[in-house]
């Protein structure tokens, strides 16, 4: 009677109506510069022609009108957004299940409260690290202590928590012990995977790129730690390169919509295309030109130059308008 | 019987699916599957939806009825109800 289609909303999206799971980047401004940014996001980086206020919830009715049921709201730092809460109650009050994703900073008590009494589903803090050494380091203007101090927020408000993890070459060997501290903290998820060649990465990636040695005594203890936490905190990672995984999405096209600051929309963010922009178009159009980009030969083309040339992510950020 | 907190069910020209958004899982449902969810939403209990489901599908072999008992063990086993 039924099918488990399993992980990451990864479903034969050609068959859906409308996507399972929108993820909105709903600003590039940020207070912090972290070196890994995949987004080149920092503070004074918001876009020129973000979305109001008033777009931006225009699109919420859409989603909720066509049923999507889960949607996160990313940045830069999305609660540096002056419609986020408007947005949050929005969404929320659509019935749409709502994970936000924060590097932490803005999450005071009361905050915490008002998102609780909102009924988001989670919120996904980035915490990169054990010590405030290496996540100081690593997330500039950052401070471990404040981040910290939120996720502890979260957990006396009776909001869910994830944690999510960027490894590099300083903080990798950090990674048992920010998974004990994630779950110390009341986490009830943790992800992790390799960190990409793109964004603010692209600057810094000498400096950053963990050894391959390194990533594989990190994999190995995510795997000891999956199952040490078992039952207990769900321990999420991707071992495989990105080369792989967007092979495996060429195949099994996600029902998951990447949504930019200014209403475009990416058909994954490890690609450059763009299939669509919500501020002239509906949903359901962009929907069904998503469907159609998959199919684009200039998507496969870029996916197999990467096997010849990794670097080709560093463009990501140049966006490529698919017809 | 209801969803569990976490679980979205969308009606689809196939079916259905059911979306577990803490674990991100998706399971697509045929249209008896759906049938079946659909009369779990509406608030009933195990045994109301499965009289409901047998006078909808004329279940005169007993097939439906079989079906329908494992497939709800099957989402409560799997987290998707609760009681």
């Amino acid at each position: 009677m039924s099918g488990e289609t399993s992980a990451a909303v990864a479903t034969g999206s050609g068959d859906l109506g409308a996507p399972l799971y929108v993820a909105w980047q709903l600003t590039n401004e940020c207070n912090l510069a972290c070196l890994h940014c995949i987004e080149e996001s920092g503070p004074g980086k918001a876009f020129r022609d973000e979305l109001g206020a008033p777009e931006t919830l225009r699109i919420v009715d859409q989603l909720a009108a066509q049923g999507v049921p889960y949607l996160s709201l990313s940045g830069g730092e999305p609660m540096v957004h002056p419609a986020f809460f408007e947005l949050v109650e929005r969404v929320c009050a659509a019935g749409i299940e709502l994970k936000i994703e924060t590097n932490g900073h803005f999450l005071e008590p009361a905050n915490c409260e008002r998102l609780q009494r909102l009924g988001v589903k989670a919120v996904q803090v980035s915490l990169d690290g054990a010590s405030r050494e290496t996540y100081n380091r690593m997330r500039v203007r950052g401070d471990f202590d404040r981040a910290v101090g939120g996720i502890r927020a979260l957990a006396a408000a009776g909001v869910p928590i994830e944690i999510n993890y960027s490894p590099t070459r300083f903080n990798a060997h950090e990674i048992g012990a920010a998974i004990d501290l994630a779950a110390e903290l009341g986490a009830y998820s943790f992800y992790t995977g390799r960190t990409m060649y793109t964004g603010n990465a692209v600057k810094t990636w000498r400096a950053i790129v963990p050894q391959e040695e390194q990533y594989a005594s990190f994999f190995a203890v995510l795997r000891a730690k999956s199952t040490e936490y078992r039952g207990r905190m769900r321990v999420y990672f991707h071992e495989l390169g990105l080369l792989e995984e967007l092979r495996y999405r060429l195949r099994h096209p996600a029902a998951l919509l990447i949504v930019l600051p200014n209403g475009l929309v990416k058909l994954i963010n490890a690609l450059p295309f763009v299939c669509g922009d919500l501020r002239k178009e509906s949903l359901e159009e962009v929907w069904a030109r998503f469907q159609r980009a998959w199919h684009d030969p200039r998507v496969t083309q870029f996916v197999e130059d990467l096997a010849g040339d990794p670097r080709k992510t560093a463009a990501l950020h140049q966006w490529v308008y698919l017809q | 019987m209801k969803l569990s907190k976490y679980t979205k069910f969308r009606a689809e020209k196939f079916g259905a699916v059911l979306f577990e958004t803490r674990s991100e899982k998706v399971f697509t449902l045929n249209p008896t599957a759906a049938a079946v969810v659909s009369e779990i939403g509406s608030g009933a209990d195990e045994r109301g939806v499965i009289e409901r489901l047998k006078s909808r599908f004329e279940d005169q072999d007993g097939a439906i009825e079989r079906q329908a008992i494992e497939f709800i063990a099957e989402l409560r086993q799997k987290g998707l109800i609760e009681d």
